[in-house]
């Protein structure tokens, strides 16, 4: 079964979700975040280089031109590499673990994988976020020596931050999944 | 029971009265040492007073202060918050130390911290009424 719906994240933008039903017991989750307009890249390339060249105005250093240059294109390389997401997975095996992976705009891609043994709960939480308060998706740990208490908290979809009513449809796909193993 | 609450008092509005004027006359005499001339202070007796540099610059220095404490305020705040993958979003000291059985079965159970997958099944997997 696959859905494809439009969330938004928290500020607003659109996200959209991808759920893909494997089998009963593994699910798989995309949260994938629009690219990077071309339009805001050229707003922003234009001024930065027109700011060089009003700085070179007065100044009249050619370095200045040359240097906005290196540094818009070094800022621009580091952004997609490191910086822009463009979707995230969480891939849920019930007998097995959690994967989850951020693939950036560049192609890189992180991933981690959590075990099934560790995974006490996966919930929505509220915490505050700078400004504001937000609803995340996280995955707490078991903490070995205590059965009943929580080591570590794990947050999902960190760079896209969907809001409520994408998460809670993770939410429950996971927690079919968690009460069936 | 003495209640504290904010409301006027009569003693109250007598303290706002004398800082009123307290303040109003202290920024009299503040403007009279600002605006008479060295050697008349000097002439009455008066000699040991900073220099007049300091009837502009310290005004100055209390609003910067003023305006770097608000944005310090701020960035502390944001500081001390905790991360989201913080436990201390869930949980803390006191939740973890309660007792966890109730002892009369029945009653209205007791006021306590509910544990966080509860409220979450409470919340997002019951049925809607």
């Amino acid at each position: 079964m696959m859905e494809d719906e439009t969330f938004t994240d928290i500020s607003g933008k659109a996200i959209s979700l991808s759920c893909q039903d494997h089998s009963s017991l593994c699910k798989e989750f995309v949260v994938s975040v629009p690219k990077v307009s071309i339009g805001k890249v050229m707003v922003y390339t234009c001024c930065v280089w027109l700011l060089a060249y009003a700085v070179f105005f007065f100044t009249e250093n050619t370095a200045v031109l040359s240097s906005a240059i290196f540094i818009t294109l070094v800022g621009m390389m580091l952004h997609i590499h490191f910086v822009k997401v463009d979707h995230e997975t969480l891939l849920f095996i019930g007998s097995l673990g959690i994967q989850l992976s951020s693939s950036y705009a560049s192609g890189r891609e992180t991933t981690t994988f959590i075990e099934m043994g560790k995974i006490k709960d996966i919930v929505i939480n509220e915490a505050i976020y700078m400004h504001q308060i937000i609803y995340y998706l996280c995955v707490l740990l078991k903490d070995p020596s205590e059965p009943n208490a929580v080591a570590c908290v794990v947050p999902l979809f960190q760079s896209s931050k969907p809001r409520l009513n994408c998460l809670v449809k993770v939410y429950k796909s996971c927690q079919e999944i968690l009460s069936k193993c | 029971m003495v209640i504290n609450s904010p409301s006027p008092l009569p003693e109250r509005a007598i303290y706002g009265f004398v800082l009123y004027l307290g303040s109003q006359f202290g920024f009299f005499l503040y403007c009279l040492w600002a605006f008479i001339p060295e050697e008349w202070l000097h002439s009455i007796g008066l000699t040991y007073w900073p220099q007049k540099y300091w009837a502009l610059a310290a005004p100055i220095y209390l609003l910067v202060t003023l305006v770097i404490i608000l944005v310090l305020l701020f960035g502390v705040n944001m500081n001390n918050t905790a991360p989201l993958d913080s436990l201390d979003n869930m949980t803390d000291v006191y939740a973890k130390g309660q007792k966890t059985t109730d002892c009369n079965k029945g009653g209205i159970p007791r006021l306590r911290d509910i544990d966080i997958s509860e409220v979450n099944r409470m919340f997002y997997l019951s049925p809607k009424l």
